[in-house]
């Protein structure tokens, strides 16, 4: 019977067949090494995947977000730190980078389908995907934003008088960058109002 | 010659029919442009918040010649202002895409100028 199963044929049963000419160790140094490469690999292409220039390999996103980006703080300062496309829109450990990494198909296929293609169209859908992008860093409580800023680190000396005040505020009250902070690298969505700002219209 | 003629005219229409937009007030990118520099955190429209209402500073800028140009290098300075509460800070500087856009600039101060008391 058993004779007859290690017979069989096929990819599956040459798998299972244990090897007649490789040593265990031969096998297990082989398989370490190769999985190292293959890990690495694996990391190095996805950490290709975070770089601006990848993200502005569409037009999409060069002609669109990138050119208002350009133009703001996040991009060009005095002590010419950059904090690029990733550093604010993907989460830097392992797992939730994965999570993000795989939800970008739906990305991938809006690019197939051209659903924000022109101008025109990326206007259109600006506010829904702000809106969703701001949930996703209100639900990480910033965590990009953290990654490099910090209430405890502001210094009164040297940060204006309202926003410290605002941001003690804010801190007091658990609330986290984002929930103010909504366009500081693009333009806002037209129409957007920040909360705070309601007032009677003309 | 007839087809330049018609290009001619061609021409003259289309500047006709582009420049006088530009020198109207466009409410929608100075409401977009206050919102992006966070105006509104500080000035209301009608209400006085740290700083002065918008229709306050139409009034006291009512009539005067040369009132949007003082607007646009105020909010592009960086000069003190007094608060409401009699402190001083360093107004914040207004920031358009592209950068130091005089168009945009002065759109935003004719808007602020532009705000009427109900």
């Amino acid at each position: 019977m058993a004779n007859l199963e290690s017979g069989k044929q096929g990819i599956w049963a040459t798998l299972r067949r244990p090897s007649v000419k490789y040593s265990m160790l031969g096998l297990l140094v082989v398989g370490f090494f190769s999985g190292i490469v293959f890990w690495g690999g694996f990391n190095t292409g996805m950490e290709a995947t975070n770089k601006l220039d990848f993200c502005i390999g569409c037009h999409e996103m060069r002609d669109n977000v990138y050119e208002e980006y350009k133009y703001t703080i996040h991009y060009s300062n005095r002590t010419g730190v950059r904090a690029v496309c990733s550093d604010c829109h993907v989460p830097k450990d392992w797992t939730h980078k994965m999570i993000r990494k795989v939800k970008a198909s739906y990305e991938v296929w809006g690019k197939l389908t051209g659903k924000i293609d022109t101008k025109e169209k990326f206007e259109a859908n600006r506010m829904a995907m702000a809106e969703r992008e701001w949930a996703r860093m209100k639900a990480t409580n910033s965590i990009e934003c953290r990654n490099c800023h910090d209430f405890d680190a502001m210094n009164p000396e040297i940060q204006k008088k309202t926003p410290y005040k605002k941001h003690m505020d804010a801190k007091a009250a658990g609330q986290t960058c984002i929930e103010c902070h909504q366009g500081i690298a693009h333009k806002l969505p037209k129409g957007f109002k920040k909360p705070g700002t309601e007032e009677e219209e003309e | 010659m007839k087809k330049l003629t018609l290009a001619a005219a061609v021409a003259a229409i289309s500047l006709a029919g582009f420049s006088s937009p530009a020198l109207a007030l466009d409410v929608e990118a100075a409401k977009g442009l206050a919102e992006q520099n966070n105006c509104m955190q500080c000035h209301g429209l009608r209400k006085d918040k740290d700083g002065p209402s918008f229709m306050k500073t139409a009034e006291k800028y009512k009539g005067k010649a040369g009132a949007a140009d003082e607007i646009v290098k105020h909010i592009t300075s960086g000069k003190k202002v007094k608060l409401a509460d009699g402190t001083e800070e360093n107004h914040k500087i207004a920031k358009t895409m592209p950068p130091n856009d005089a168009a945009q600039l002065k759109n935003l101060a004719e808007y602020v100028l532009s705000i009427q008391p109900k």
